[in-house]
């Protein structure tokens, strides 16, 4: 039986407490019926907490632009690019095990095996995880969690959700999120041992070695995007149906001068055939 | 009994599968995969010529860069497409501000990254036809600097003429195109659904894009 730490129990309670709060700000209304258009792009967009969502990304983003980006940017200017790949592997190493259930439950066999010889070979060869050696002989890396694993299972995202501190989610990836969490035998040891500074310091390294490797990206998409919140949100649908079909879907999706309807996330969708890819299309 | 209606419900779900996916010749479609690849590999090459040189000043790069993109994107459709049913509600005059607006956003917008990019080796790896005119080209682009390679898919059309444009660019699974539709969508959303609304913004954006740049 894992006993969890009061301070990781309180965590939860205030995340929770930060994602009841805007809901008072309300919902996003749905349009006029009668513009089936309109309604099916409502849909589509799947995100029926919107103003509260928007309330929730612009106080990460504050802290983000306080806290994160800087420390992010210090670590990326002035630590060696030797030392953050050291960083940024063992941390994948250590990942391991919420890896290798994740594919297994997936019925991966072949990831699996893949996962594990990894791990031996990262962890011994690869002195404690430090340098990815697997990677150098064919065998690379991938990433997997339970929100994927639900996915797999036939289990829908559910609206749109924007988490405090954590970001962009979904009901799915957000029971993803704790599975990940309580499944995870670092935190476990932390847990019981009362070490937990184990896992605050594990997740504080984690955010900001994430962070500096989507420094440009995130730089970029801010910089020339209309909407930000909006294009964060498409991003990660698109990152997220990619993960699950483990970057099998991207001739499923919609292009233009294909078919015009939008697919659904994951993938799927039908390709109607345009006889002449980019022929003007007509009104 | 069963039997035969379980022969007639296969027939008829084979029969709209092959709605779905018509089948394109297999020579047809190699000579198609073809074609692409080595649309994508000579356009890589040609980024490689004439943007990876850091000696080139900015603005020369951006004009390279603007002939590059309406060479080889199919600008107006994708537009058109990433407008989607509010093109319908345009006018005239909206929409050929609209398309000049886009075609700046996306030269201010990528001119650093495919230049960035072009330094880079990009290896084709596969090719996916997906319907007479149009394939998925599967590149892979390897970085100096060491770590994973990029997963680049180009959505590629052809048409009559036998002329090769891209479509849509997938990033590690991300679309170009339907980011931007995303984006585009919610910012007419907000303002009342109107298109005018989104050139006023993309202006704004466009502008700051280009001061920026002179900087």
């Amino acid at each position: 039986m894992i006993v969890l730490p009061i301070r990781v129990v309180g965590l939860f309670a205030a995340l929770a407490f930060l994602v009841a709060l805007p809901l008072l700000s309300g919902c996003a209304t749905a349009p006029d019926t009668k513009d089936a258009d309109a309604l099916a792009e409502f849909r589509q967009i799947n995100d029926p907490l919107e103003p509260a969502n928007r309330v929730i990304f612009a106080f990460n983003r504050a802290i983000d632009a306080a806290i994160l980006k800087p420390l992010a940017r210090i670590y990326r200017d002035f630590t060696p690019k030797v030392f953050q790949d050291a960083v940024s592997n063992i941390l994948a190493n250590l990942r391991t095990p919420v890896v290798l259930a994740n594919d297994v439950l997936q019925g991966e066999g072949k990831r699996a095996g893949n996962t594990l010889a990894r791990f031996v070979v990262n962890s011994t060869v690869g002195l404690g995880g430090m340098m990815d050696v697997a990677s150098e002989i064919s065998m690379p890396r991938h990433a997997e969690d339970f929100g994927q694993t639900l996915a797999v299972w036939g289990v829908e995202e559910g609206p749109y959700l924007m988490l405090p501190l954590f970001g962009p989610s979904n009901p799915r990836d957000l029971v993803g999120l704790a599975a990940d969490y309580f499944s995870d035998p670092i935190n476990w040891y932390a847990a019981n041992t009362s070490r937990e500074f184990i896992t605050y310091s594990r997740t504080g390294t984690t955010g900001v070695d994430t962070r500096a490797s989507h420094m440009k990206e995130l730089d970029d998409l801010e910089r020339t995007s209309l909407d930000y919140y909006a294009a964060i949100r498409s991003l990660y649908r698109q990152r997220r149906a990619d993960e699950i079909s483990n970057g099998r879907g991207s001739s499923n999706m919609p292009a233009p001068g294909m078919s015009g309807l939008p697919a659904p996330a994951g993938g799927g969708a039908e390709i109607s055939a345009a006889p002449l890819a980019f022929e003007p299309m007509t009104d | 009994m069963t039997q035969r209606r379980t022969f007639a419900v296969g027939l008829a779900a084979g029969l709209a599968l092959l709605a779905a996916f018509p089948i394109v010749p297999a020579q047809a479609s190699a000579e198609l995969e073809k074609g692409a690849s080595s649309f994508i590999e000579s356009l890589a090459r040609q980024a490689v010529d004439s943007l990876a040189d850091q000696k080139v000043p900015r603005p020369e790069r951006i004009v390279r860069f603007r002939r590059m993109f309406n060479d080889s994107f199919a600008v107006e459709v994708i537009g058109r497409w990433i407008l989607g049913r509010h093109w319908r509600t345009a006018t005239d005059a909206e929409r050929t501000e609209y398309l000049r607006l886009f075609e700046d956003l996306m030269v201010v917008s990528y001119v650093d990254r495919f230049a960035e990019y072009a330094g880079e080796a990009l290896k084709v790896y596969r090719a996916l036809t997906e319907n007479e005119s149009t394939v998925t080209i599967f590149s892979e682009i390897v970085r100096p600097s060491g770590g994973q390679p990029v997963r680049v898919d180009w959505r590629v059309g052809r048409n009559k003429d036998a002329v090769y444009k891209i479509v849509d660019v997938v990033v590690e699974g991300t679309s170009m195109s339907n980011t931007m539709r995303s984006d585009f969508t919610s910012v007419i959303g907000q303002k009342g659904g109107q298109v005018s609304g989104l050139i006023e913004v993309l202006r704004e954006k466009t502008d700051a894009l280009k001061q920026e740049a002179a900087r």
